[in-house]
């Protein structure tokens, strides 16, 4: 199928010019071809603040620069976690969605460091 | 000024490993062959506990030092989709990428504005954002001092990484502190022969005459000294040119006696290579199979190896057909069998030839295969398959410590809880 709404038979298009393709989602934020991006499962509900439910397919980059406020996937010692980013005097913090737990710098120190950053969110299960 | 590169991954398929698991930051870990035979990958902390390349999985795993170690089988999914994304950020970067093995890529470095140090630096870099890989790289005027850069960056940690041999001077002063066994190119028959000779380090060789070494290593050799005295050769490669042969062959997971079991195996590395084929839009004209017996556990030694033109396909009915009835002249009874494999040859391109009296008809054949490979593209490689190629594969290889396929298996990619 290759009528974009240009190529008519009778009378020519006056939409010849302006031909723009459809809106491809996957090259916004899905793409995972794109050799930093990585699919991640999450699991347990304590995003839903952020409105990431357990069982989401969060799509990560691990080349986009971190920014305060976003969700990233971090690893904290041994584990992967999802939370959310903050920035406190010039340093990275992963902020954790319960008021009553500290905050951890992100560090090699402390071993916590952002794995991804999140860009997309894939819900199967709606 | 030409210069090329070599970038490879550092103890590539535990680093893919570690891409995923967090926990294995600092440990020792070490990926097994197929079969979980033997180490063919280690960290520096494996190597550090000396595990040795191609040490026996049963007996390292019992020794006491061994204890830390974490051990897996080959994921050669993941390994694959891990090499295409080094690959794919080197593409973006420089003009020319030579995919030279799984974990290892030439790179074309030639006249390249802005210093060559800082570019190869931010590669690196970039490898390891993106793809998750720790890199190093060597470079160079040709490709064997590239390689022998990159061998350098690797062994000595004081270079961070990184191997800059296109200074003349600064060459010569490696090649005065490296043994000439060290050169791609050079194997251990060639460094006999010139140790022979009193030729010890990279620059003895070099200073040869050109004419004794050709006369003493034939054009092979003289192509190495010319390379490593800064002559270029060897031109970087597009990505490999259409397939000479597909050989599909595997040790078993255990020893097989049975005419049904290998039957079975064999059926289903016939299948496997007419996939291949498939993949890449070719027919096959000449079908060989192979089996053997354990030629290290005392067994008597058998090995039988049987070849057969045939009518060009690739149809993995035709295909097993043709490769159980040549596996069924070759076994015999009474051996236990350690390995078999199918190999297909004579490659060409599918339909490149109209055969007047083609014993099945291509459309048709065509048509069956084509729906074959789109429900295992859809639902995952062996879903649908011949019947012949076995249901329960008692004889499929081991491979008890595999890790997730986490970047091509939607049920297995990484697990993060929310914090």
């Amino acid at each position: 199928m290759n009528y974009q709404g240009d190529r008519t038979t009778g009378f020519a298009s006056p939409a010849g010019d302006n031909i723009e393709g459809t809106i491809d989602l996957m090259s916004v934020a899905l793409d995972l071809r794109q050799p930093s991006r990585y699919p991640v499962r999450v699991e347990g509900d304590a995003l839903l603040g952020r409105s990431i439910r357990h069982g989401d397919i969060l799509v990560v980059d691990s080349a986009v620069a971190p920014r305060a406020g976003v969700v990233v996937v971090a690893s904290v010692g041994d584990e992967l976690r999802v939370c959310e980013l903050t920035q406190r005097a010039g340093e990275w913090w992963l902020r954790s969605s319960t008021p009553q737990t500290a905050s951890v710098q992100v560090d090699d120190e402390t071993d916590v460091a952002i794995w991804a950053v999140a860009t997309g969110l894939v819900r199967t299960d709606v | 000024m030409r210069v090329f590169g070599l970038i490879d991954g550092n103890s590539f398929y535990c680093s893919c490993q570690r891409a995923f698991e967090p926990h294995l930051k600092r440990r020792p870990v070490v990926v097994l062959s197929n079969n979980d035979g033997c180490a063919i990958a280690r960290t520096r902390e494996a190597k550090a506990l000396s595990i040795k390349m191609g040490d026996a999985w049963h007996l390292a795993r019992k020794r006491p030092e061994s204890r830390p170690v974490v051990w897996y089988s080959s994921n050669y999914a993941l390994y694959a989709d891990m090499s295409r994304r080094m690959y794919q950020v080197l593409a973006e970067r420089v003009p020319g990428v030579e995919p030279y093995s799984i974990d290892e890529m030439f790179l074309d470095l030639s006249n390249l504005p802005g210093d060559l140090y800082e570019r190869c630096r931010q590669l690196r870099q970039d490898v390891l954002d993106h793809a998750k890989i720790p890199t190093c790289v060597g470079w160079g005027p040709t490709k064997t001092i590239a390689k022998l850069a990159n061998g350098l960056a690797k062994e000595h940690a004081e270079l961070e990484g990184l191997c800059d041999l296109t200074d003349p001077a600064i060459r010569l002063d490696w090649y005065r502190r490296t043994s000439i066994d060290e050169v791609w190119g050079i194997g251990r028959q060639t460094t006999q022969k010139l140790k022979g000779m009193g030729i010890e380090t990279v620059a003895d060789f070099v200073a040869l005459d050109a004419k004794t070494v050709r006369q003493t290593l034939t054009v092979v050799g003289a192509r190495v000294q010319a390379e490593l005295r800064g002559q270029s050769c060897l031109p970087l490669s597009d990505i490999a040119a259409t397939r000479k042969s597909i050989a599909s062959t595997r040790t078993f997971g255990r020893l097989l006696l049975k005419w049904d079991e290998i039957r079975e195996a064999i059926a289903h590395y016939a299948n496997r290579a007419a996939e291949k084929l498939r993949e890449d839009g070719l027919e096959a004209a000449h079908l060989s199979v192979l089996m053997q017996t354990n030629p290290h556990n005392g067994d008597p030694w058998y090995a039988k190896h049987a070849a057969v033109t045939i009518e060009p396909t690739s149809d993995a009915r035709d295909l097993i057909r043709h490769a159980t009835e040549l596996g069924n002249a070759i076994w015999l009874p009474g051996y236990r069998y350690f390995k078999a494999g199918v190999i297909l040859s004579d490659l060409r391109p599918s339909g490149s030839q109209g055969l007047m009296f083609a014993s099945r008809d291509p459309v048709q054949s065509a048509t069956v295969m084509a729906a074959l490979d789109a429900v295992n593209a859809r639902f995952g490689s062996g879903t649908l398959r011949p019947g012949s190629t076995g249901l329960k594969r008692t004889w499929s290889p081991r491979q008890s410590l595999l890790s997730a396929r986490y970047t091509t298996r939607l049920e297995e990619i990484v697990r993060a809880r929310s914090w």
